[in-house]
């Protein structure tokens, strides 16, 4: 059989603990605890009195038990709206300047306690990414700012904007230049307050400014096409796709837009449609290296050279110019007979920020027809619209004393500036500062006036993400502190005295109104105020033309391969992004995808130059001069490159995200006017120093069993269940001594497709909201008791050098035969009459036996109370930080047991809805939180009883298994073979 | 209500309550001659206040033919309940008017009620302003505690500390020489603690009959007995959410913006209602049907899908003035009914899902499904 594994140290035989220290060093430790005398020490006299006192003061307290008196507050007068004890969903838009989602907010109350997909927004249907279903705990954050400062001194809104007022009619009559930094903003209403603002002075310039930048796709698309846009890529038209460098599934441009595209195309048995083939070309290992089909790896330096053979080769078979270039390591003529023979059906992209690879990238993309169906510039992308050139000019004229004003919204230069020492310096030339942010971060105190805006849940917003596809933002709570809107406060300072909401409406009135086909404004508001959306068909312009000269003009035919030393990549980390939610505990705690590690940016290294280093995981390395950084061997990272994480080493970002890891915005370097995110270099160093990482990687081990079940799509035609064969021998062996148990009415089940799950994270944080699972900490994570319900596992196979990965979810199996409830003692875990396996926290006693006796390690111990308790200060703690807390859902107490419920709150919810409705329940209307955080749709909840439910059928599909059914244990989750588009492998 | 802060800041609050006292001008209707007297803001002495509180107490006219105003406004806090305004909320309510408005609401009240008691009160303008004087003092003092009791918890700790003496002379001090003494004590001591630990831990969130005072003397009697008031009127989600509902204040005023007067306690009660309502402030009622935060209970579940009656688990609220805690509110108490409750089966379209239920009933191998038979007794019914 294939050998699956989860690490390098395990491919190698080596038995690991737990972050990569072997067995023998944790035995080591182990046994110095003992020589310390800490397990030696024995109990003294003045001890039996404490426990004695203890004991009989606590036995005179329960004696005269009484519980406190409970109040129940009504409304003096009831909001229509609102009914004491169920839910209010408000339908909203999330975008942070770097991602968007529409969405649906539920309150409880008055107070969001969950995010879910707005189904009726097409850009992300139902799917949201983790950050999205995190963002409502960042509304939570003591960290937010509170009121307004001038100077860091507190002041009224009246005093702020007084000053604030005179200051820019000062500098304008003085003919001073005022400009406005922010971040993206694609909300149409905004940018016609902005160019409103501008007018009311001489000078005025809006700069718009990204963490990690598209400048390159944006300036080659206005070199190609005359239109500075992100194209939109339709990878459900796509038949093939070659992909350089560019993680769409995990965090370039928008994964949560894309992933219901790609994985729609991946299904092997969608009918009329050939399942879509993935090539990808990357020097780390990322979430969509893993997903596709065929990774090659490749130094950054490589990817022109690449680029330029491919266009080469396609224009050689259709006459095309071609540009100067040797033959790079890589055989590209598949590939080039693959994209040639599925012309107009394919596509190729890059995520690096070079205008010349990203003009050789359009020029493929031309060459073979795909502006047609699969590339559509007309519908871009509204995501980010920074130009790195503008920002490097601003620094340049803010330092040279040239700007009298610098307004800055929803920005961190300070900290994700690559050369932030120069812009904190052009910041102090500046006469008038004022920062806008929502939360502590390292720019705020910097200027002078500090004019905190809402959280996003708080405001009033509109979007429009692809021209023509409009969506409305509105306020889901009060604002929980003396803030206001970035907009408001523009509104303020050019005098107009409008209400940001008036202006919002006046504005959706004149342009967007006529629009639609409802007779009057008001009613057009509420429909789409009730939506959330608002769409209406844009005029097909001219197709994009293609500016081939342009392109032969441009490129630069000299291509340059780096050859020695080390090139390191900065990439954003599926669960942290840019950084904006480093003080969020759930982003923080959620393991990376592909190296499954937390609380820390490391350095990723290709384990063949960890042999040649000797560095083993854990081990601090230097790279370059100045950069000290925990190493981690990762298998398919490319020799002689290292990845390491953006968005860590965080000064003043709040209690969670403050000093965790290390900062490489500075490392962030510019060539040619773009931003390049990754330098060389030739020094890397291993200082032979062991650091604490919090690796969930060994966690809940499942060791080296039929876990994942794969095949290729060949095999799978001539028969579906090829690589599942184990599942019928099985099923065949299946006898029990004990009768049937026969559920009546509902059996509930999961199927999970291992195809169609890129492996996002989305649904651990969607289930942690949810479900209020805590958040341990690293020391925590290091000792193997993270929380999460359902967690995602990873497993390798083939060699470190280039493995196969394969993601699987993995929530408590409810087994009908479950190990873990003979071997209760106080039958705190039991089961269901509808196949429910049960935990009951008032029962337990912490026994842990069911955990032991569980074969798939899915049951979580609360070894501590995570509430209340000064150790695990995250967001169970302060009042504030509680308000998040799912109201539906027990808090759970230090001691029990805890694990998937499969949402039994929403089963129960949905189930008194059909009843009160009197009908049956409908086939897909229980959702499970991570059912419906998923954008894939890989994860489907319902009832197995019903033999036309979506589930059941999935279970009948030859695909499907379950996870060590050789056991016997009959989970009642099922998972669909992973079919790859791939040739087969000898093995 | 702010009493705690009263209690604290006595000093501040009698310097506050001197400084209204001064500043708020005081028009009166009627000027009679001793109205300069009942206007006049002065200090009282020790034994003026003595004779405000013989005044209330009734202990100065003993002739005179109606009740001393400590016969209707308790003075100390009572289990009983006690439709009358307690002798603070009259005191604070008067804390910023003056001797002249209480005066006036002594010997010529409005309400028809009233009238009848205060009826025959023969109190000069000086006593007046002496009893306000106490009722000014009594509304910073509060309401007096009821003689304390021996509670289990004091008899509790005097027995651990008996057994603990007892044990610690047997084995170390040996100053009792007679050891039967020591068994003695430490038989009926260990008898005691150990009944407390079983009666008292079996009660631990056990309080059947909890009836505790509310902050507004509400009568479910009246409303939902005497004038048929539905319950759901008041408690309007009962039907389709979890949460019964408490009444907001507005629905207070459907009827309230006219009814004035009430049966049992005057007008008095409906004024704080009508007060909390104009303030914007809302009623800080008490829960008497207290489940824990671990137990889900949906009353939509059990009115609407169940087709209980409010009673069945409530009791007869409609017979109750104060509202009591009618059940134990056990695990226990829950799955007894779930054990024998019958569910709309047939007339339900949801329960059509349970198809070996259904075929059995068609064949008539059984006729009712109970709540426990449809899983009505598992842990995630309502644990999770």
């Amino acid at each position: 059989m294939k050998k699956y594994w989860k690490s390098v140290e395990e491919f190698h035989g080596i038995t690991v603990g737990d972050n990569g220290i072997s067995e023998e060093k944790h035995k080591e430790e182990f046994l110095e605890l003992f020589e310390n005398g800490l397990l030696r020490k024995t109990s003294s006299r003045r001890d039996f009195f404490k426990i004695f006192g203890f004991s009989l003061s606590s036995a005179a307290l329960a004696a005269s038990c009484k519980r406190p008196v409970q109040n129940a507050i009504p409304y003096v007068n009831h909001p229509p709206e609102i009914t004491p004890g169920k839910s209010l969903y408000y339908a909203t838009s999330f975008f942070d300047g770097h991602e968007y989602s529409g969405i649906l907010v539920k309150t409880r109350d008055g107070r969001p306690v969950k995010i879910e997909g707005n189904a009726l927004s097409s850009f992300n249907n139902e799917g949201t990414s983790a950050r999205v279903q995190a963002s409502v705990l960042s509304l939570y954050d003591d960290a937010r700012l509170k009121l307004p400062t001038v100077d860091n001194l507190p002041v009224n809104w009246d005093t702020l904007d007084e000053q604030v007022i005179k200051d820019l009619s000062g500098i304008n009559s003085e003919d001073g230049e005022i400009v406005l930094l922010t971040s993206t903003i694609n909300s149409p209403s905004t940018i016609k307050l902005i160019n409103e603002f501008g007018t009311r002075f001489k000078k005025f310039r809006w700069v718009q400014y990204d963490t990690v930048s598209y400048s390159a796709i944006l300036e080659a698309n206005l070199i190609c096409f005359g239109k500075a846009a992100i194209p939109d890529y339709h990878f459900q038209n796509a038949g093939y796709v070659v992909s350089v460098n560019a993680d769409f599934l995990g965090t370039w441009v928008s994964p949560v837009h894309f992933i219901p595209k790609y994985t729609s195309r991946r299904k092997p048995d969608s009918p009329g449609q050939e399942m879509l083939r993935h090539i990808h070309f990357e020097s780390g290992m990322s979430l969509t290296g893993s997903n596709a089909d065929k990774r090659i790896k490749i130094r950054p330096s490589e990817e022109k050279q690449l680029l330029t053979e491919l266009y080469n080769r396609i224009a050689a078979r259709q006459s095309g110019k071609e540009f100067q270039g040797s033959a790079g390591r890589y055989d590209v003529s598949e590939i080039t007979e693959s994209l040639i023979s599925s012309k107009g059906k394919s596509i190729v992209l890059s995520g690096t920020n070079n205008v010349e690879i990203q003009l050789l990238i359009n020029g493929i993309n031309s060459l073979l027809g795909n502006y047609a169906d699969c590339i559509d510039l007309n519908r871009n992308l509204n995501i980010a619209s920074g130009i790195d050139s503008r920002v490097e000019e601003l620094v340049n004229d803010l330092n040279e004393g040239k700007v009298k004003a610098l307004l800055m919204y929803n920005v961190n230069p300070v900290y994700d500036y690559p050369g932030s020492g120069n812009f904190l310096a052009g910041l102090k030339n500046t006469v008038v500062t004022v920062n806008m942010a929502c939360s502590l971060n390292e720019t705020v105190g910097k200027a002078k006036y500090e004019s905190p805006v809402h959280h996003y849940l708080e405001s009033w917003n509109d979007a429009e993400i692809i021209p023509g596809q409009l969506s409305l933002a509105q306020p889901c709570i009060n604002p929980l502190f003396d803030t206001r809107s970035f907009q408001e406060s523009l509104l303020k300072w050019s005098g107009n005295s409008l209400s940001w909401h008036d202006y919002l409406m006046a504005n959706w009135e004149k342009e967007f109104f006529q629009k639609s086909d409802l007779p009057d404004f008001r009613k057009f508001w509420e429909v789409c105020l009730g939506n959330g959306v608002f769409s209406y068909n844009i005029s097909d312009s001219k197709p994009v033309s293609f500016n081939k000269e342009v392109l032969s003009a441009s490129i630069n035919s000299k291509v340059s391969v780096g050859t020695y030393g080390f090139e390191v990549i900065l990439y954003e980390s599926v669960a942290l992004g840019t950084g904006l939610y480093a003080n969020n505990p759930w982003l923080m705690e959620l393991p990376d995808p592909v190296s499954r590690h937390c609380w820390d940016n490391v350095a990723a290294v290709s384990p063949a130059d960890a042999e040649k280093l000797g560095i083993i995981t854990g081990h601090l390395i230097k790279i370059g001069e100045n950069l000290v950084i925990p190493a981690f061997i990762q298998p398919g990272q490319a020799e002689g490159t290292v990845s390491i994480a953006l968005g860590y080493g965080h000064t003043n970002s709040g209690p969670v995200g403050d000093n965790i890891g290390v900062n490489v915005y500075p490392f962030v370097g510019l060539i040619g006017g773009t931003r390049v995110y990754g330098f060389t270099t030739g020094k890397l160093e291993n200082t032979l120093k062991q650091s604490q990482l919090a690796l969930t990687q060994v966690h809940h081990s499942m060791e080296g069993r039929p876990i994942v079940r794969e095949t290729v799509l060949s095999r799978y035609r001539s028969n579906p269940s090829s690589g599942n064969e184990l599942h019928e021998e099985y099923e065949l062996k299946h006898r029990t001594l004990y009768p049937e148990v026969n559920y009546d009415g509902f059996h509930w089940g999961l199927a999970i497709d291992l195809n169609s799950c890129v492996g996002c994270n989305s649904c651990v944080i969607a289930c942690q909201a949810e479900n209020n699972i805590p958040v341990v900490g690293k020391a925590e994570v290091r000792n193997r008791r993270i929380m999460h319900w359902i967690k995602i596992d990873r497993y390798y196979s083939e060699t470190p050098d280039n493995p196969k990965v394969y993601f699987q979810p993995l929530t408590c199996q409810h087994c009908d035969n479950a190990p873990c409830e003979n071997v209760c003692p106080v039958s705190a875990t039991n089961h269901s009459s509808e196949g429910l396996n049960q935990m009951t926290y008032n029962r337990c006693i912490g026994t842990k036996y069911c955990i032991n006796n569980c074969p798939y390690k899915v049951r979580r111990f609360n070894w501590f109370r995570y509430t209340n308790n000064k150790a695990f200060d995250f967001n169970t703690v302060s009042d504030l930080g509680k308000m998040v807390l799912n109201p539906d859902v027990t808090v759970r107490e230090r001691g029990v047991v805890e694990k998937c419920s499969f949402c039994v709150q929403r089963i129960q919810e949905k189930k008194l809805l059909a009843k009160l409705e009197n009908r049956t329940l409908k086939d897909n209307e229980i959702k499970t939180a991570c059912m419906q955080a998923c954008p894939s749709g890989a994860i489907v909840f319902g009832n197995l009883k019903d033999r036309n439910s979506e589930v059941s059928k999935l279970f009948q599909n030859p695909r499907n298994y379950h996870l060590l059914e050789e056991l016997h244990t009959l989970p009642s989750v099922g998972y669909l073979t992973k079919v790859w588009n791939d040739e087969e492998k000898k093995s | 209500m702010n009493d705690s802060v009263l209690s604290n800041n006595i000093r501040f609050l009698l310097l506050i309550i001197l400084l209204i006292c001064i500043t708020t001008p005081v028009h009166s209707n009627f000027i009679q001659a001793d109205d300069s007297l009942l206007n006049k803001q002065r200090a009282f002495k020790a034994e003026e206040l003595t004779k405000g509180e013989r005044l209330f107490y009734g202990l100065v006219y003993r002739d005179q033919k109606a009740v001393s105003c400590a016969s209707c406004h308790n003075t100390s806090f009572s289990d009983e309940l006690n439709w009358n305004p307690d002798a603070i909320e009259i005191s604070r309510k008067y804390t910023n008017k003056s001797a002249d408005d209480l005066s006036k609401v002594l010997l010529r009240p409005a309400v028809e009620k009233m009238a009848e008691v205060h009826n025959g009160y023969q109190f000069t303008p000086e006593d007046i302003v002496l009893i306000k004087a106490y009722m000014d003092k009594l509304a910073v003092i509060g309401l007096k505690q009821s003689k304390p009791v021996i509670t289990n918890l004091f008899l509790f700790i005097l027995a651990s500390i008996l057994f603990l003496f007892s044990i610690t002379d047997l084995i170390i001090l040996k100053k009792i020489k007679r050891q039967w003494i020591h068994f003695i004590i430490l038989f009926a001591t260990a008898v005691f603690i150990t009944n407390s630990f079983v009666t008292e831990g079996l009660e631990v969130g056990y309080s059947p009959e909890y009836e505790p005072d509310q902050p507004v003397k509400f009568s479910h009697e009246v409303h939902a007995g005497q004038n048929g008031t539905d319950c759901i009127y008041c408690h309007s989600f009962a039907h389709y959410s979890k949460s019964a509902g408490f009444p907001p204040e507005n629905v207070c005023m459907n009827c309230h913006l006219l009814v004035r007067n009430g049966s049992r306690s005057g007008a008095f009660e409906i004024a704080k209602v009508i007060n909390y309502y104009e303030e914007m402030k809302p009623i800080e009622w008490i829960k008497v049907y207290n489940l824990p935060d671990h137990v889900f209970f949906s009353h939509a579940q059990h009115v609407e899908a169940g087709g209980l009656k409010c009673q069945e688990c409530h009791g007869a609220v409609e017979e109750m003035d104060r509202i009591r805690l009618n059940q134990s509110l056990t695990m226990g108490w829950c799955i007894d009914c779930h054990r024998t409750k019958v569910v709309n089966f047939q007339n339900n379209r949801f329960y059509s899902d349970y198809k070996n239920m259904a075929e059995r009933i068609r064949n008539g191998e059984t006729d009712s499904v109970t709540v426990e038979r449809l899983g009505g007794t598992e842990c995630m019914k309502c644990h999770y």
